[in-house]
């Protein structure tokens, strides 16, 4: 991990008192200074890309249903032409493991990606703060306007900022109710105001956290609440790319001129402008070394950036860097090239492997299953002719989006056959229970359990078949 | 408000897990209440399910930041110090 960088004024031997320190600090409220740069104008691509999916996946048609939805109700999540079932849990398992596998190798390679370009708290702050900027202006504005006593136009303008915040919140939750309700019968309800009680709930619920969490919480949910930021450090390793402050280059800071020659009088290229601890949303300083607070969004990196080109010295004394680089002084060659090391490889290879499984099974998948219930009421009885009949429930699911018909058939036993209808149509996307009376003669097997098969092919798609077990009694 | 955020938060990213391993395995209709099956709808059952797990998990955290607090906290007067008496031993804590 990087060191902190040494403080000038630590010379000689000192005590250092002992303090239990709270874990929650009195919070001081952070008024990140706006940034522009390359990792802002990423970040503002991300909010972007991430915000346009999620307001408006929900909105897409596919087969004349909404093309995203995780249908509650009815029990079913599709997603364009897939549907699962609370059968196909498996599936969701191995989205879960991909996530996690996915966040294992982002983290590995370049610290918290997701955390400071797509993480939906950076996110949603990023969107707030560009709204406060619009209203109450920048860092300095804010922090006037907010030890300014109360006037008419201070509250019109707090009043416009959380108007403007609850409208863009309780878009997100209705947005967010839109995934497991459809979203076309929602908006209906809304504007007719028929709304069901637990719609309204959740979506001034999921409203209420966002507004709470992306204007007023904010950097303390990342410090306080978010799990991740706390194990973050045991997915790190020497190679991993983190923002990092070159304290070799940088120290000993001091403010000079700028026609000075700062080398000649000793100095590093650090002038202590303090710009990158003002744009930091956690308010952290990156020259005291990496910190868990840290999320990885590269404001300070652009800000310093800026001050480097002012001053005329070389960008990157905040950058991008490895903590091998930074000993080492590797340049960005050596840095990309230990991007492969045997840690991302693994994740990367077992990464692929689940991700290439799942796609096969995906692709395998029938769109029919089919479950045997035996009749509790009656093992077995004895017909016309001298037959044995079993009664046997067939539970049918047609998970393909139209209606169709299936031939049911059973094997296993000699003259075995079936009492009952053959064939059967279900709706699209539906379960059926079909209920099957199954006749052999009385010799054609052993006294008590046979093993039968149960085969469900479905008509003009022979591919899509399923052969299920059951067991046959003979008294 | 420390205490509180302690059992509530960590209880709900708890519950929202519970929920949904629970609710993916079961289906709320096959669900029975006192004896009788559940008539809410889908939606009322995974809302009830879910603040019935935040509210469990919830009083789980409480009891574990109950029983952590140190000796010292426990053995301390709950008076403040201007309100004890001036013979009390533990006058000066």
């Amino acid at each position: 991990m990087a060191q902190p960088a040494p403080k000038p004024e630590s010379t000689g031997a000192k005590v250092i008192p002992i303090k239990e320190a709270s874990l929650y600090e009195a919070h001081k409220k952070i008024y990140a200074r706006s940034v522009s740069g390359r990792f802002a104008t990423w970040r503002w691509i991300l909010v972007w890309a991430t915000q346009i999916i999620y307001y408006g996946l929900c909105w897409l048609e596919w087969n004349g249903r909404q093309a995203v939805l995780f249908d509650l109700v009815e029990r079913k999540f599709y997603i364009f032409g897939l549907v699962f079932w609370p059968q196909d849990v498996f599936y969701l398992a191995v989205l879960l493991i991909i996530s996690a596998l996915s966040l294992f190798l982002f983290t590995a390679v370049a610290g918290r990606l997701f955390c400071g370009y797509a993480c939906p708290q950076t996110v949603y702050t990023e969107v707030f703060m560009w709204v406060e900027k619009l209203i109450e202006g920048d860092r300095p504005a804010r922090m006037k306007l907010d030890a300014a006593p109360m006037t008419s136009g201070k509250l019109a303008r707090k009043a416009a900022k959380h108007a403007v915040w609850l409208a863009i919140a309780l878009w997100t939750g209705f947005t967010f109710v839109g995934y497991f309700t459809p979203i076309k019968t929602l908006a209906s309800s809304v504007l007719n105001w028929q709304l069901g009680p637990w719609e309204t709930f959740w979506i001034f619920f999921y409203g209420f956290a966002t507004w709470g969490n992306a204007g007023f919480m904010r950097e303390q949910v990342c410090k306080y609440m978010c799990p991740y930021a706390r194990f973050q450090g045991v997915m790190f390793d020497p190679d991993t790319l983190i923002v990092t402050y070159d304290a070799e280059r940088g120290e000993p800071r001091g403010a000079r001129s700028k026609k000075a020659d700062h080398k000649a009088a000793g100095k590093g290229d650090c002038v202590d402008c303090g710009i990158c601890v003002q744009v930091c949303p956690t308010g952290i300083d990156i020259r005291d070394g990496l910190q868990y607070e840290c999320i990885g969004c590269s404001a300070c990196i652009d800000a310093c950036d800026q001050v480097m080109d002012k001053m005329g010295y070389p960008q990157g004394l905040i950058r991008y860097s490895t903590e091998h680089a930074l000993a080492e002084h590797w340049g960005s060659k050596q840095i990309v090239a230990h991007i492969l090391r045997p840690r991302t490889l693994l994740y990367g290879a077992v990464l692929a492997t689940i991700i290439g499984a799942a796609a096969v099974g995906l692709t395998m998948r029938q769109p029919l299953k089919v479950d045997v219930l035996r009749d509790r009421a009656t093992l077995a009885r004895e017909v016309e002719g001298g037959l044995i009949e079993n009664v046997y429930r067939l539970q049918i699911m047609n998970l393909a989006e139209e209606p169709r018909r299936f031939a049911l058939a059973v094997t296993g036993l000699k003259g075995i056959q079936l009492a009952t209808e053959s064939i059967v149509e279900i709706p699209p996307a539906a379960t059926q229970a079909v209920s099957v009376r199954v006749r052999v003669e009385p010799d054609a097997g052993k006294r008590g359990s046979n093993l039968i098969h149960f085969e469900v092919r479905a008509l003009n798609h022979d591919e899509v078949f399923v052969r299920e077990k059951a067991s046959f009694l003979l008294p | 408000m420390q205490r509180m955020i302690w059992v509530l938060w960590p209880s709900f990213v708890v519950a929202g897990i519970a929920e949904a391993v629970f609710f993916t395995l079961i289906d709320p209709q096959e669900l029975y209440l006192f004896g009788e099956p559940v008539s809410f709808s889908r939606i009322a059952t995974y809302s009830i399910g879910f603040f019935a797990f935040w509210a469990l998990c919830a009083a789980s955290s409480m009891f574990t930041c109950f029983i952590q607090r140190s000796s010292s906290e426990i053995n301390k007067c709950p008076l403040p110090q201007r309100e004890r008496p001036k013979d009390c031993p533990k006058f000066d804590e």
